[in-house]
């Protein structure tokens, strides 16, 4: 793929990925053929600021879980109250990490 | 989506652990010990019951054999006593016959959650638990 597009999708995406995951990415994207390009360049990414603020909000309901796409976790979550509070908090940490790993799933169904 | 079996294992082991030494520090420790000690964050913040405050309760005279009581206090309480009994007892299944029937059946089940008729009906009921628990008081 054209040089120049893979670095604008990476600028553009930085966010939503592990700083670690980006340069697998980029390596990857560069060897890939063009007719990919229109599928990975529509993709949409969850923002894990969005989900860190959804978490603070409404973390003991588990809507953080059920936003990025862990509807098993989050019925746990909701079933707890939040896993006694606990779980709340941890997560207010664990949640924007969590919302990367779902990116990256979402962008390998397309990259491999 | 967990994506491998052992980790939704590993989570559905350390909630049942926790689970049974929640009950069992419920059940025989002084209730208004229990009562003080308000777990719920919500209910501790806001002083609003959330949509499965009450559950602990719920479970308790389920076990003591209250199927109208626990109805009452929250419904929650009989899906929470069906996992705690089946989640461990499935695994141990799977565990010892080394497949994944339960890990598949998760999925399929989050699968099923996502669909919008599903997902919207089941909200709107625990909307309606949450309405409730707050007219009762918990």
């Amino acid at each position: 793929m054209d040089a120049q597009k893979v670095d604008m999708f990476i600028m553009s995406n930085t966010k939503f990925f592990e700083a670690h995951q980006i340069m697998a990415i980029r390596e990857r994207l560069l060897t890939m053929d063009d007719s990919k390009w229109h599928m990975i360049s529509t993709v949409q990414f969850k923002d894990p600021t969005t989900s860190l603020i959804v978490s603070l909000l409404g973390g003991s309901l588990g809507i953080d879980r059920f936003i990025i796409g862990d509807t098993g976790l989050g019925v746990g979550k909701l079933l707890t109250c939040g896993g006694f509070g606990i779980w709340t908090i941890i997560d207010w940490f664990m949640i924007q990490g969590a919302t990367r790993e779902k990116n990256m799933q979402k962008l390998q169904q397309f990259l491999y | 989506m967990i994506t491998s079996r052992n980790k939704l294992y590993t989570i559905l082991f350390i909630a049942c652990i926790a689970g049974y030494i929640w009950l069992y520090l419920s059940m025989y420790n002084n209730q208004s010990e229990i009562n003080s000690l308000n777990t719920c964050f919500i209910k501790h913040t806001t002083n609003i019951p959330c949509p499965s405050c009450g559950s602990t309760r719920s479970v308790i005279s389920l076990l003591h054999g209250n199927f109208n009581t626990a109805l009452y206090i929250n419904p929650l309480g009989f899906v929470i006593v069906l996992i705690m009994l089946f989640a461990p007892l499935w695994m141990i299944l799977d565990f010892t016959t080394k497949r994944k029937t339960l890990f598949d059946f998760y999925n399929k089940i989050e699968h099923h959650l996502k669909k919008p008729h599903y997902a919207i009906s089941l909200v709107l009921l625990v909307i309606a638990n949450w309405i409730w628990n707050i007219t009762k008081g918990l």
